[in-house]
């Protein structure tokens, strides 16, 4: 690989990441122009371990939840060519196409493999990106255009559950489990102890809202978008709270075994109060379904990079231009732009693979314009 | 798909594209015009309705809605009096329907990859699109509108025999004497003729219509047609002037455009639908009390007689007669009498080949028929 070629640089290996390079591909952008710093060369890896976990076995996503650079085929259209028959395309027209975990990952292994990641990839931990002028200093080179795609700063434990094990850490289920959270993972933990054979406490804060994803849709292109970017900051700030409020979907597959349990005295609600005493103690296990650190405090690099550039934040989150680029630090000759949870400011539901390729697309049109 | 208003209509003109090309191909201004009305329904729909009413519009919602726009445009079809056939009709907006599906979930997200980010828009090519394709119909239209021929109205009842020899439409009133079409484009919609020796004589002509026409004691045939391709729909034919009246002759027309004839009842004459040598769909119409044959499919003709309801023929009900090719299918015939004279061929046959006619028959209904289904004179039939 030539060093005089690289000009494109994303800082992060995951799901984000393969996303954002898939994008690059697809715009021409060739693999020795583009260098992935990050710690694991399988971009399923992390994700991967979390799916594990907790036992999934079926994205939220739709068909469109897939990391190639266009959106069609899908991976209901894939599935259905792969088994032969059109019910996943009929599935998903009515939104009940969920893909399977292995099916996603399969999909990325073959993206990954005929994207050229390997020829892009380097195994290197990014501690701090440099502004300079012109582009980025980072990894021991300059980037014109650096895509922050880091994922989440961590997993989130409440204080009062610090020795807990988290859902997304491997585990095994106890014959009682405290499991405290109400997302998505809360949700998926429930019925899992419960399949284990336990008996399940739900600690909550509040009553879980019922929604088949965690952002209304409209949200997830201009129309519901436009309204968004032109919220002032507090209100778009209190948009993306409400946003993070805890979901899962609704469904016969998530209330049948819960109303059950919950008849034969298997599964039972208490209410998280500020008193840890209200903990039930008869629990073997507790097991934190509470998501993942947030704000940018949180990451490091973010955080390095707020405090030494002077990025604009407001209230956790770091405030990006409509295209999830970084507006004090872009223009017409380089570009940063933040991929992944951390874009939040620019695509509420970031943290999804529609988000990320959002910022994937924000970022290649920039890429691209300045060849 | 979550469309801005930009969206939906960039996203519906650049999929209209294939219907568009399909009506130009066709060389008919109904189908430049239908397909216009297509468009211009969406767009109403999109503006007025579809994008407040549609934050978020799931991937089957394009079946009812799809429907909802096939119900208004048929209705808009015969509000504005677009002569579109209507089989070809729902074929064209089968065909711009299917478009705007494999448009919208398959080349537009393929070709564009912020496709459904964008909410439909198509950036600079939507809008190069978007303009092409409203320049070509206004063009279309306008064209269609320069050189559509004139719409004459009868009142009353008009003194013929009336002579055609240019591209006009006639509509309404009643012609006594018998009307003759000697030019193309010619169209004859809801006229009574009332007497003649043909009642309506058309020769050397295409693209002649005649809609809804009603034709009573003409002396020779109803409706007489040589070397042309017209279209026949709703006809009534019935009062023969005499006992050699024919209802609907179209013959030695092999060099022109396909002829149809459908929708027709004919009561009383001697043949209801007769061809020779010619190229004819005759479909859906009802021959009554023929006095020789319901439908004869003669003299090296290429037909097909589908939906027809023949009753009371006399001696045979539908003929496929000389070195003809015919397909026979759906037809109902039914009390075909016996002819006197005892000859087999007219011995009540409900479907007859004749004299080395091919008939492919299937999903026919005799009743009464004491012929039965028959094939002479080195003629066969194929099931």
């Amino acid at each position: 690989m030539s060093r005089g070629d690289e000009r494109c640089a994303i800082v992060g290996s995951g799901l984000a990441a393969l996303a954002g390079y898939a994008a690059l591909r697809r715009g021409g952008v060739r693999p020795e122009e583009i260098v992935v710093f990050g710690t694991h060369d399988d971009p399923t890896e992390v994700w991967r371990t979390r799916a594990a976990s907790i036992r999934q076995r079926r994205l939220r996503s739709e068909s469109d939840g897939h990391l190639a650079a266009a959106a069609f085929p899908g991976l209901a259209v894939r599935e259905a060519l792969r088994r032969g028959t059109p019910a996943p395309l009929i599935a998903s027209v009515a939104n009940r196409y969920h893909p399977s975990v292995d099916a996603f990952v399969a999909h990325a292994n073959a993206l990954r493999a005929r994207s050229g990641w390997e020829q892009s990839f380097r195994a290197q931990r990014i501690a701090r990106i440099a502004p300079v002028a012109g582009g980025f200093e980072l990894g021991g080179g300059t980037f014109a255009h650096v895509l922050v795609a880091t994922g989440h700063p961590g997993l989130a434990k409440p204080p009062e559950f610090a020795g807990a094990v988290h859902a997304y850490e491997p585990h095994d289920y106890a014959s009682r489990v405290a499991i405290v959270g109400a997302g998505m993972a809360a949700a998926t933990e429930w019925l899992n102890a419960l399949a284990a054979g336990s008996e399940v406490v739900s600690i909550r804060r509040r009553e879980p809202l019922r929604r088949p994803l965690n952002v209304p849709r409209p949200f997830f292109s201009k129309r519901g978008l436009a309204a968004f970017h032109a919220t002032p900051p507090e209100r778009r700030a209190a948009t993306l709270r409400e946003l993070s409020t805890p979901s899962y979907p609704a469904g016969a597959a998530w209330d049948a075994p819960l109303d059950a349990a919950m008849a034969d005295g298997r599964f039972r609600v208490v209410r998280l109060t500020s008193d840890a005493s209200q903990t039930p103690q008869a629990c073997e296990q507790v097991i934190c379904a509470t998501g993942f650190n947030q704000g940018w405090e949180q990451d490091p690099l973010l955080a390095d990079l707020v405090e030494r550039a002077g990025v604009a934040t407001h209230a956790g989150w770091v405030a990006l231009a409509s295209d999830s680029t970084v507006p004090d630090l872009t223009d017409g000759a380089r570009t940063l732009s933040l991929s992944g949870v951390a874009g939040q400011w620019a695509f509420p539901a970031a943290d999804t693979i529609a988000g990320a390729k959002y910022a994937a697309h924000g970022f290649l049109r920039r890429a691209c314009r300045t060849r | 798909m979550s469309y801005t208003l930009r969206g939906r209509v960039e996203s519906r003109l650049a999929s209209a594209v294939p219907a568009l090309v399909v009506a130009l191909a066709l060389q008919r201004w109904w189908a430049i015009e239908l397909v216009a009305l297509m468009i211009v329904l969406g767009l109403v729909l999109d503006a007025a309705i579809y994008h407040r009413a549609l934050a978020y519009q799931p991937g089957w919602l394009a079946v009812p809605l799809g429907a909802l726009e096939l119900g208004l445009v048929y209705g808009g079809i015969h509000v504005l009096g677009i002569m579109a056939p209507l089989r070809w009709a729902v074929a064209l907006y089968a065909i711009a329907w299917l478009a705007a599906q494999l448009a919208g979930h398959a080349i537009f997200p393929r070709l564009r990859i912020g496709y459904a980010e964008d909410g439909g828009e198509l950036g600079r090519f939507g809008a190069i699109t978007a303009v092409a394709v409203c320049v070509t119909l206004v063009g279309g239209l306008g064209a269609a509108r320069a050189v559509r021929p004139p719409t004459i109205h009868l009142h009353g009842t008009v003194q013929g025999p009336l002579v055609i020899r240019h591209a006009q439409t006639l509509v309404g009133g009643v012609v006594t004497g018998g009307i003759l079409i000697r030019a193309s484009h010619v169209t004859l919609r809801d006229v009574t003729v009332v007497g003649g020796e043909n009642g309506i004589d058309i020769a050397h002509a295409t693209h002649v219509m005649l809609e809804n026409v009603r034709v009573v004691r003409a002396s020779m045939d109803a409706i007489h047609v040589r070397d042309a391709g017209v279209m026949i729909d709703g006809c009534s034919i019935a009062d023969p002037g005499g006992p050699w009246v024919q209802g609907v002759d179209i013959s030695y027309s092999m060099g022109r455009p396909m002829s149809m004839v459908s929708g027709c009842t004919i009561a009383g004459v001697r043949e209801g639908i007769v061809t020779h040598s010619a190229a004819v769909d005759v479909s859906r119409n009802r021959v009554l009390g023929a006095t020789l044959r319901g439908i004869v499919l003669g003299e090296m003709s290429m037909d097909t007689a589908t939906h027809n309801e023949i009753v009371g023929a006399n001696g045979v009900g539908i003929l496929c007669l000389d070195h003809s090719t015919c397909t026979i299918e759906h037809n109902t015939i039914a009390g075909t009498r016996v002819a006197p004279g005892g000859d087999l061929s007219r011995a009540g046959v409900a479907i007859e080949a004749h004299y080395f006619a091919q008939a492919q028959i299937a999903h026919n209904t005799v009743v009464a028929s004491p012929g039965g289904i028959k094939a002479f004179d080195q003629s066969t039939i194929l099931r």
